[in-house]
């Protein structure tokens, strides 16, 4: 099970490189950088320009996120770098293994939440593709947005 | 490998990169969350994970920096700047060996 858009809400989302696309809040549209810190209601997103890195707290909903995510090859690469390296550095990698995970999210996604036509996928060249998710699917303990359990509407 | 191993070894690389950074409260933080969905999945740690982390105080341990590595008598004693202790054996394959053992072991 690796990181393809349809597992992407029960996955680890520190680390991701994110961009805001809608908000609330005007001020937070367009805020991009990588999670750091993933709380129930929050992340904390860490944006670098300049040179200097400032870390902004977003509360999950009432925001879209468009998380970048890659295939796994090129994540291993990234990984290995340092982390001030991971901030500015969109790995280069096949292009059709990110466009096959594109096609398999299809419309199966979903997994938790009630809106899952408010997630939009395309995929963009050098292996990235995007995920657009609405915060409010993301609202969980960050330790057990994993788990399958409870999902069921039937007691 | 189901998506909680894998977040595990996601967040065993944010922890290490945070530590190389010096941020070693964020590396706490991972460590702990890393931890927390082992528990929460039944997983054990992977061994790299459970050598390089302090069980007293989570810190990610980076030999030289802010660990402390000594080789005993058929153990490994390695200490993190908390003051806490962490014994392993070394030697052959199996991992509960003594020293004298060794010499008839090896191919």
């Amino acid at each position: 099970m690796a990181l393809t858009p349809e597992t992407l809400p029960r996955h680890e989302l520190n680390g991701l490189p994110v961009r805001i696309v809608e908000s609330d809040d005007d001020s937070r549209v367009g805020l991009e950088g990588r999670v750091v810190i993933e709380t129930t209601n929050t992340l904390s997103i860490e944006i670098r320009e300049n040179g200097d890195s400032r870390v902004v707290m977003v509360p999950k909903s009432g925001s879209t996120f468009e998380f970048a995510i890659t295939d796994d090859a090129a994540d291993a690469e990234k990984a290995s770098g340092t982390a001030s390296k991971l901030a500015d550095t969109q790995p280069a990698a096949t292009d059709d293994s990110s466009a096959a995970a594109d096609r398999a999210g299809g419309d199966a996604a979903g997994c938790r939440g009630d809106d899952p036509s408010r997630d939009r996928r395309h995929a963009a060249g050098e292996g990235v593709a995007y995920v657009t998710v609405d915060g409010s699917r993301l609202l969980s303990r960050p330790a057990r947005r994993t788990e399958t359990s409870g999902d069921s509407p039937w007691q | 490998m189901d998506i909680a191993a894998e977040r595990i070894e996601r967040l065993h690389e944010l922890a290490r990169a945070a530590a190389t950074e010096d941020d070693h409260d964020r590396a706490r933080y991972y460590v702990r969350l890393a931890r927390r969905v082992a528990e929460r999945n039944r997983l054990a740690l992977p061994r790299k994970f459970r050598r390089f982390t302090c069980d007293r105080c989570d810190a990610y341990l980076r030999p030289g920096r802010n660990a402390r590595v000594r080789l005993q008598d058929g153990h490994v004693v390695i200490t993190c700047d908390c003051g806490a202790h962490a014994r392993y054996p070394y030697g052959n394959d199996d991992g509960n060996d003594e020293a004298s053992e060794r010499e008839d072991d090896t191919p």
